[in-house]
């Protein structure tokens, strides 16, 4: 956080401050060392419990205060977008490090365990990075920034979004970026304005008496301020949901009942198969893509051609895997559905996924593999998602443009406008409707 | 390969290759006539690409979107189409000079790495699929865009200022780079690695010990080859003639602004219905796989390019550099994970 230079001088402190904020830290210091041994006693480093999210929580806190207590304008840093735009670089980085390193399960078959730091490099997280202390806590300084940047900016977009400006002085207009004026136009210019803006899709807003404000993506501010409560929305949700749910990995053999961890569910899997894809070769000669159904012997052609031309099927490989599985309540009965891939069973809120397949250890059979999770908060992360790609959408695709009429005082017709981004796409867009204004006052004139 | 299809994807090639040379011959004589021609061939190739993709679209039974040959071939024909569409917005008809070549190669590569339709695994023939894979492809293009328009800042920059010789450094790097990364990626193909499967149930690629010197050296040829065509285009181009060739400073800023702009909704819509897609399929939106993680990374980088402009007001060579990263990131996130990072996504390949 040292990089936001602060230009201007520390805060200056009494001695009394300067004693509070010590204590602060200390006992944020304190709290964040007790709970760590406590963590580390109790849980492996792997768990996502609640203190796990605490510590990356209170890890902040302690940067913070240290900085705070050190004179440095802390809020100040946190509301500037300066902060939140270097998060993102800084995060994008840090995310690497994590495809490069063997990640979970992943690092036990890997060579590095056998370093003779493997056990210190585990300590620090890296082969669990975007679940360890320090990127959760990078992560919840981004949202907090964001949280800070939103509000800071909240009541002024609403204020020009909803309150728009129609009525403007002469100078206001003749000050935009992009300005003209007509002299001698007078009220005939006011007319020609409304006809010309009209052909270039504008919206024109007019109240009794003045100016005309002709405008174009009047939400594109609203939708970026949008975009970002969304990631707000989305990171609260997939916490919520994976503090307050649950994620289990089983493996459900056949015809046995497996107890799902921490619910009154079980479920049975009365069969597990397999489809196969490969290629087979036609009597022509030809090889085409062929799929072997779940019953182990139906082959159909990817093309839909006749399967007696077939004289040999080959190449065949694993290409979809179905469970016929029954789900019970404290061991009564309820839904059954054979399940396979992106075709999950879902009953009480809790959903059943087929996963993938492992075999058994002792008599080498396939055993299915179910996912079965609950996510209460998944409504919140499905809006997030929704309202992320509908805002960025609108804030990038339709930028606010408008152009201000006005008939001056000496009865002269001043048009001044302005844009939110893409400025040379406005210029070209502003120069044409000067170009055609000029054309239709010039006629009219003759 | 249908034969019709096959037909058709070769004289899309060659139609490129053609309007490439036209292009590169505009860029050298100002001749408008040539430039009219280019655009005509141009379009005429990308009515057959048109043809042979939707060729391809029936034969398979999917859209043109699985394997690397399609995925590809796409990739080239959104590039065609949105420089045609650029350029009538926009008087950067110079930039067909490297933009027609670029789809010209990409395209090469698609047919080299054609094996012909696969069969879809049926958990890759969902509605959410599609569209994840189409806007991802789409926005890859804009940001290819965005990258051609950046480096020609950076090229104008140094000729206006005459700085001939850095004219020729940017050219020499930019081609080595590409020849490099294209010679390194066609050197994985010829190691033809094996599929094997982890512990963890994801696909990997697995290697034989020679293979290290066919990558290696296939990458030093390209590099080699494109080096030495980087040192005589850029040897070309540095005369202060050039200069009135490229588009101005501010076409070519705003162009790969607006480019970036049109790609990161883009990224946006991929990103999250690749998510809700992975949701409905194994019930996890987000698993931090290595292809999730590296769009995730791609997509911060164009927000923080984003944010750069309005925050710290960069224009010009800082997001015309960021612009040139950026599309490595991405071509990293496309090509690079499938060949070095195991995941969920390696099937795709």
């Amino acid at each position: 956080m040292a990089h936001a230079a602060n230009n201007k001088p520390s805060i200056e402190r009494k001695a009394s401050d300067v004693m509070f904020a010590a204590i602060v830290v200390f006992s944020l210091f304190a709290l964040d060392v007790y709970l760590s041994v406590f963590y580390y006693r109790d849980n492996g480093v792997h768990d996502l419990s609640w203190l796990h999210w605490l510590l990356a929580v209170l890890d902040i806190g302690v940067v913070l205060a240290v900085l705070w207590a050190s004179g440095k304008r802390v809020f100040h840093t946190l509301i500037s977008m300066k902060l939140a735009v270097t998060l993102l670089f800084v995060v994008a980085i840090v995310a690497v490090i994590g495809t490069i390193l063997p990640q979970g399960d992943d690092v036990l078959t890997s060579d590095i365990t056998k370093s003779p730091l493997y056990h210190f490099y585990h300590s620090l997280g890296l082969f669990n990075v975007y679940q360890s202390r320090w990127f959760l806590a990078l992560l919840f300084t981004l949202v907090l920034s964001l949280i800070l940047c939103i509000s800071n900016r909240l009541p002024a977009t609403l204020k020009h979004t909803f309150r728009q400006m129609i009525d403007v002085k002469d100078i206001f207009v003749a000050n935009q970026p992009q300005a003209a004026a007509f002299p001698g136009a007078g009220e005939a210019g006011m007319e020609a304005a409304r006809q010309v803006i009209r052909d270039h899709h504008y919206r024109l807003y007019q109240r009794k008496t003045g100016s005309v404000l002709a405008e174009r993506g009047r939400f594109a501010p609203l939708a970026s301020l949008l975009f970002h409560v969304s990631f707000i929305f989305i990171a609260a949700g997939a916490l919520l949901s994976s503090q307050l749910g649950y994620d289990e990995s089983l493996a459900v053999p056949d015809n046995q009942m497996v107890a799902v961890p921490n619910t009154s569910l079980q479920v049975i899997n009365y069969q597990f198969k397999m489809e196969y894809e490969g290629k087979a070769l036609l009597k022509n000669g030809s090889i085409v893509p062929v799929k072997q159904l779940a019953d182990g012997k139906t082959v159909r052609r990817e093309d839909g051609g006749d399967i007696s031309q077939i004289t040999q099927v080959f190449d065949l490989q694993p290409s979809s895997f179905i469970s016929d599985i029954q789900v019970f309540k404290n061991n009564r009965p309820l839904k059954r559905k054979s399940i396979r891939e992106g075709d999950p069973l879902e009953i009480d809120g809790a959903n059943f996924y087929q996963k993938s397949y492992d075999y058994d250890q002792t008599t080498g059979a396939p055993v299915s593999i179910l996912e079965v999770n609950h996510k209460p908060f998944k409504t919140l992360v499905y809006v997030g998602g929704t309202l992320m790609m509908l805002s960025i959408m609108v804030a990038l695709y339709l930028p606010r443009r408008r152009i201000w009429f006005k008939t001056g005082e000496d009865g002269q017709l001043l048009v001044g406008g302005r844009t939110n981004r893409a400025k040379l796409g406005f210029e070209r867009d502003f120069e044409r409707i000067v170009k055609e204004l000029r054309l239709k006052l010039g006629q009219e004139a003759r | 390969m249908d034969k019709l299809e096959s037909i058709f994807a070769i004289v899309t090639l060659l139609t490129y290759l053609v309007a490439g040379c036209v292009y590169i011959w505009f860029l050298i004589t100002r001749n408008r006539r040539a430039a009219n021609l280019a655009t005509m061939l141009l379009i005429l190739g990308l009515f057959t690409h048109t043809l042979s993709l939707g060729m391809r679209w029936a034969d398979s039974g999917h859209p043109p979107l699985t394997d690397s040959y399609e995925s590809l071939s796409l990739f080239s024909w959104g590039i065609v189409l949105f420089y045609l569409i650029t350029e009538r917005i926009y008087p950067i008809r110079a930039a067909g000079a490297i933009v027609v070549p670029t789809a010209f190669v990409i395209e090469s590569i698609a047919l080299v790495l054609n094996n012909g339709p696969e069969p879809l695994r049926p958990i890759l023939n969902s509605g959410w699929l599609w569209i994840h894979v189409t806007i991802a492809m789409l926005s890859y293009g804009f940001f290819a865009l965005a990258f051609g328009a950046g480096f020609f800042y950076v090229v104008q920059e140094y000729l206006l200022k005459k700085r001939y010789q850095n004219v020729v450094i940017a050219f020499a790097l930019m081609f080595a780079a590409v020849g490099l990364a294209v010679g390194i990626w066609m050197g994985f193909e010829w190691a033809n690695p094996s599929e094997a499967v982890n512990a963890a149930g994801q696909y990997y690629n697995q290697y034989a010990s020679g293979d290290v010197y066919k990558i290696l050296g296939a990458g030093g040829i390209g590099f080699a080859g494109l080096l030495f065509l980087g040192l005589v285009a850029g040897k070309g181009a540095s005369r202060p003639s050039f200069a009135n060739r490229l588009p101005s400073l501010d076409v070519l800023d705003e162009v790969s602004y607006r480019a970036i702009a049109f790609g990161f909704p883009m990224v946006t819509i991929a990103i999250v219905t690749g998510a809700i897609w992975a949701d409905k399929a194994w019930g996890s939106w987000w698993s931090w796989d290595p292809k999730e993680t590296w769009s995730l990374i791609t997509w911060l980088f164009y927000g923080a390019y984003l944010h750069t402009r309005l925050t710290w007001g960069w224009r010009g060579r800082h997001s015309a550099i960021i612009a040139i990263i950026g599309l490595m990131v991405v071509l990293f996130t496309y090509i690079g994970v499938n060949y070095l990072l195991p995941g969920l996504h390696s099937y795709v390949r």
